[in-house]
């Protein structure tokens, strides 16, 4: 028992389940005892019971699949686009001196910013949403991926060199190895920024998704049930995603790069 | 292997010796063992039944390969660290913690990143006492003692790494403490550097007098530096052989008697 | 400096480039200029917004006051809030990993998702959005200071402990001074966040501010406004940054991590 009890203290994921399980608890309680509002303040489990009354899993289920749809083809295409343009700006001097002006230019302009222009752009459809999502990915990636370029140790390219390759195979058996750290840093800002933009595209213009949902119910005078479920989905979305995506670079370089 | 032999024959009769005589026990280590407990239960011993005596003004030297617990061994004597059992005592008195007249110099990088040169050493008399006038007088001084009295302003990442030693070594003697208790405080720097900070380090033993205690994995650099060369072994850490180090200073890194010794060192430490 | 130069002027060349290219796309009918307004109809767009204002009397200085103003207000509450929290969490191991999953989990939460939520809870006003922002720059602030006050060099530690230096002597000879920079990348880090809400927030319910401006702008279909007040975004967001950046190497000038925490 006592051995038991050691263990558990010197767990960091049970003493924090402990934290967050006492915070959750006291504004239970406080909702339960009317200490607060729980019409203004409700509990996460009085939310999920207004939320339940008010919405189907179907409905929460279809908005979840078009935020999802959307985050995921606008960074997948915004991160890959940046990796691209960001190793060959920083491998091919030329590319580079062209294309880094007006990346450096456009790049300090929040994505959010480009809302309004989207709009202009592409319309209030599908693709002005896919255009903003695309850009918060694509900023973060380009510029790590070039900075990653411009600092890769000379030595290791020399040693490539010594070893017969050059030109194309040089940049992908050892510079964009080389590179892939710094690109991984890229790529996790890219999906936390692609993630908040989302939200707020879908807050400001868009008739589905989460970001949808919790306004919407905002502006018809919904129960706050379901904006504290959306949101802590939202949050919970981000957290199991970002997580997955840091243990997946940490198959990709981990071994050899220590982080 | 002939030459080899030649030599061990005229071995002198001082560096054959087992553990030698220490009249005066200044630092005095008695049965000193550490574990930690390991992954998945159980324990894991670093250090086990260590018993060492160390004269005062000696100059000795931990020598032994990586996880021997050398640096374990050195925080305990400094106080740092506490021993699982046994214990440490200095003139008598047995340690407890940090500032009982240990003074430390660690590897690189110990050196406080926003305190200029003279502002690190004067850390060093933070309890002291001092107005902060003496403070600065004093850390002046211990500089100038290094070497290093024009670069007193300077920031740690604006010195080389020979002359961040240099300060390491005036911040540790910044209490005049008795004993000098060094953690590999070369192993980072250049072999040019490297010789220059030994005869710098010799040079002020001899002036003022320390007990030394140093670590290193260097066997030129114990040679050219102790009087005792405490060889340790690892799992678990232990004394595995003591040798006297009988000759004059300073020391020729050509003789055949320094040689000898090393040969002896590498093959104890190989076998 | 050569060298500097000259790449200023290729910078400037191609941008340069890039302007005409656009303004002839646009006369040659390539492009249609409500929806690329060439160079000349911004520049003529920007005289107006300096002048008479958009909407008429509020010029683009004031919606960049506004905007200012309600990032600072949110910026320093949350940083008043966070850095003494911070100090105290990141001092006590227990309190850190008692409360590390809910700090996790808050600075996941989208801060725009909170929008509907504080509508409700403070009205549409001037507190919601001060509220926001200092939702976003409080959580980014905590964790850096947090992690700046736990991973101090142990090897600091151990040298300053060698000297008898312990408690909260340690603290504060030692630790704090050491998680510095770390606080420095932090602030820094939750002024973006803090520009990249407000966007966001001046959005829905003002006409005040560059959100605001560049928003209603679209509706009246005035697409170089909205482009001005996007460049405005991004000049004001790149001064601010380098002018932090400035005052880092001002008042830590022994710190030489500048160039790791850049991004």
């Amino acid at each position: 028992m006592n051995a038991l009890a050691r263990r558990l203290r010197d767990s960091d994921l049970a003493v924090g389940a402990v934290g967050a399980f006492g915070l959750v608890a006291i504004w239970e309680i406080a909702a339960r005892t009317g200490l607060v509002d729980p019409q203004l303040f409700p509990s996460p489990l009085l939310a999920i019971e207004m939320a339940a009354a008010r919405l189907t899993a179907e409905t929460v289920g279809e908005n979840l699949a078009w935020s999802l749809f959307r985050v995921f083809s606008g960074f997948g295409l915004g991160a890959s686009a940046g990796a691209v343009i960001g190793i060959a700006a920083g491998w091919y001097r030329t590319f580079g001196m062209i294309a880094r002006p007006l990346i450096e230019l456009l790049r300090p302009i929040p994505p959010l910013a480009w809302i309004p222009l989207a709009i202009i752009w592409f319309g209030l459809g599908e693709p002005s949403k896919f255009f903003i999502i695309f850009l918060g990915a694509f900023f973060p990636v380009v510029t790590s991926a070039y900075h990653g370029m411009r600092s890769i140790d000379p030595m290791l390219l020399r040693a490539g060199q010594t070893m017969g390759l050059g030109g194309v195979p040089l940049l992908f058996r050892v510079a964009v190895p080389a590179a892939a750290p710094d690109l991984a840093t890229g790529v996790r800002i890219g999906w936390g920024l692609s993630f908040g933009v989302l939200v707020a595209a879908e807050l400001v213009a868009a008739d589905r998704g989460l970001g949808y949902m919790i306004i919407n119910e905002r502006n018809t005078g919904g129960s706050v049930g379901v904006i504290i479920v959306g949101i802590l989905l939202i949050g919970l979305l981000n957290l199991v995603t970002d997580a997955a995506i840091g243990a997946a670079t940490k198959r990709w370089i981990g071994r050899w790069h220590g982080t | 292997m002939a030459p080899r032999a030649h030599l061990a024959l005229r071995r002198p009769e001082w560096s054959r010796g087992e553990h030698p005589v220490v009249n005066v026990p200044f630092i005095e280590i008695s049965s000193v063992r550490k574990s930690f407990p390991a992954r998945g239960g159980g324990a894991v011993s670093v250090l086990s039944g260590i018993d060492l005596a160390i004269a005062e003004n000696e100059f000795v030297s931990l020598v032994g390969r990586s996880g021997c617990g050398k640096t374990t061994l050195l925080n305990i004597i400094a106080g740092l660290e506490a021993a699982s059992g046994g214990s440490v005592a200095i003139a008598g008195r047995p340690v407890t913690g940090p500032g009982q007249g240990q003074g430390v110099v660690f590897q690189q990088h110990a050196l406080f990143p926003w305190l200029a040169a003279v502002d690190n050493v004067g850390f060093g008399f933070r309890n002291a006492g001092l107005s902060k006038r003496q403070r600065r007088a004093r850390s002046m001084e211990l500089l100038r003692l290094v070497g290093l009295q024009a670069a007193a302003t300077k920031y740690p990442r604006e010195l080389s790494g020979g002359m961040q030693q240099r300060v390491s070594i005036a911040r540790a003697l910044a209490l005049d403490p008795q004993i000098l208790l060094m953690d590999e405080p070369f192993g980072a720097l250049d072999e040019l550097t490297r010789i220059e900070l030994q005869q710098e380090l010799l040079r002020i033993w001899q002036a003022r007098r320390k007990t030394v205690v140093f670590v290193t994995h260097s066997i030129n650099e114990a040679l050219i530096l102790s009087d005792r060369i405490v060889l340790l072994a690892a799992n678990p850490g232990r004394i595995k052989r003591i040798f006297e180090v009988g000759m004059e200073r300073p020391r020729s890194r050509t003789a055949p008697s320094f040689n000898a010794l090393y040969e002896d060192i590498w093959n104890e430490l190989s076998s | 400096m050569r060298a500097r130069l000259a790449r200023f002027a290729v910078s400037a060349a191609v941008i340069g480039a890039a302007l005409l290219a656009w303004e002839l796309a646009v006369r040659f009918g390539y492009l249609k200029p409500y929806q690329f307004p060439p160079a000349s109809r911004i520049a003529r767009g920007f005289v107006e917004l300096s002048t008479t204002g958009f909407p008429t009397g509020v010029s683009i200085w004031s919606h960049t006051l506004v905007t200012i103003g309600r990032v600072l207000q949110g910026y320093l509450a949350a940083l008043v809030l966070a850095i003494p929290l911070g100090l105290l969490i990141g001092a006590l191991p227990f309190l850190d990993r008692l409360t590390a999953p809910v700090v996790v989990f808050c600075r996941s939460i989208a801060t725009l998702s909170l929008l509907p939520l504080v509508i409700v809870w403070f009205g549409a006003g001037e507190l919601t959005k001060i509220v926001l922002i200092a939702y976003g720059c409080f959580w980014t602030m905590l964790s850096n200071v947090i992690a700046g006050v736990r991973y101090v060099d142990p090897m600091l530690i151990r040298a300053a402990r060698s000297f008898g230096v312990a408690g909260i002597e340690l603290y504060r000879t030692v630790v704090l001074p050491a998680a510095l920079p770390r606080i420095f990348a932090g602030a820094r880090m939750a002024l973006g966040v803090g520009f990249m809400v407000i966007v966001g927030a001046e959005m829905i319910g003002t006409i005040e501010g560059l959100g605001a401006l560049i928003m209603e702008a679209r509706t009246f279909y005035r697409s170089e406004i909205t482009m001005i007040g996007m460049l405005v975004i991004g000049m004001l967001g790149f001064a601010i940054s380098s002018g932090l950046a400035g005052l880092e190497r001002l008042l830590l000038p022994w710190s030489g991590s500048l160039d790791e925490v850049r991004r």
